[in-house]
């Protein structure tokens, strides 16, 4: 057996009651691995995955599904960083994944 | 922190929202199943409600209180990892924490490694048993000030 993580589906359902991602520009920050996004991406017209670790992000690009290449973009950086060379009002919904701490 | 929120509100559109998700103050707990047996249950004494999450939950009631973001929304769940033995559970967390540079409280160390050991016994001795681990986190909904927004 291998690890399996909220195969319950807790954390994208509590996700979707508070927000429908129908149709809007995602940011994620501190999206790690992927886990999270591969449970939304696919509802959103696209996202946006920032995260600290390059390792995280690395593999979070090799584990993009095909069907979500294309809408999903994954960006090692800092939140920081990121924010002061992005354009304002860029984004729908932001979403602090397990991040703020 | 509460600055990372302001940029926050600069990012997203008039209309938009930010979702924040992060741990309750709880420990998580290490359980062992066997078919729907429930065989053991400790609490993780390597859970640290630390200075960190002390100062997200803070940040949040900050960027609230200054009138940054209105909460329109929250809920709590749980997040459940299984795995079939401890040695895999290890190895899992081993690597989320991997970019963790806080040194670890010896005492605290020990206290986990024992909780595990005492795990691992049980587990030795209940074929096909599977442990999981449980952790609570909330989810908050909130809704940039459009007052604030404008200010900017």
């Amino acid at each position: 057996m291998t690890i399996r993580v909220d195969p319950g589906n807790n954390e994208p359902r509590a996700l979707f009651d508070l927000g429908d991602f129908n149709g809007q520009r995602v940011l994620e920050i501190g999206c790690g691995d992927g886990r999270l996004t591969w449970r939304y991406a696919d509802k959103a017209v696209h996202v946006t995955a920032i995260d600290p670790f390059e390792g995280s992000i690395t593999q979070a690009k090799e584990n993009t599904p095909n069907e979500l290449k294309g809408r999903v973009e994954f960006h090692h950086a800092a939140f920081e960083d990121f924010a002061a060379a992005s354009e304002p009002s860029t984004f729908d919904m932001a979403i602090l994944s397990w991040s703020l701490c | 922190m509460v600055h990372a929120l302001e940029e926050i509100i600069h990012l997203i559109k008039p209309d938009g929202c930010l979702i924040d998700i992060h741990p309750v103050r709880e420990a998580p707990l290490i359980k062992v199943h066997q078919g729907g047996d429930l065989l053991f249950t400790e609490s993780d004494p390597g859970y640290d409600y630390d200075e960190g999450l002390q100062h997200a939950d803070k940040a949040l009631e900050e960027a609230v209180l200054r009138g940054l973001y209105r909460i329109e929304g929250k809920a709590e769940f749980e997040l459940v990892t299984y795995a079939s033995s401890v040695y895999e559970m290890r190895d899992y967390w081993a690597k989320y924490s991997a970019f963790d540079d806080e040194p670890k409280d010896e005492a605290i160390t020990t206290r986990q490694n024992d909780v595990y050991a005492q795990t691992d016994k049980i587990m030795q001795n209940a074929s096909g048993a599977e442990i999981t681990y449980h952790e609570r986190a909330r989810i908050t909904r909130l809704k940039p000030n459009a007052s604030y927004k404008k200010e900017q």
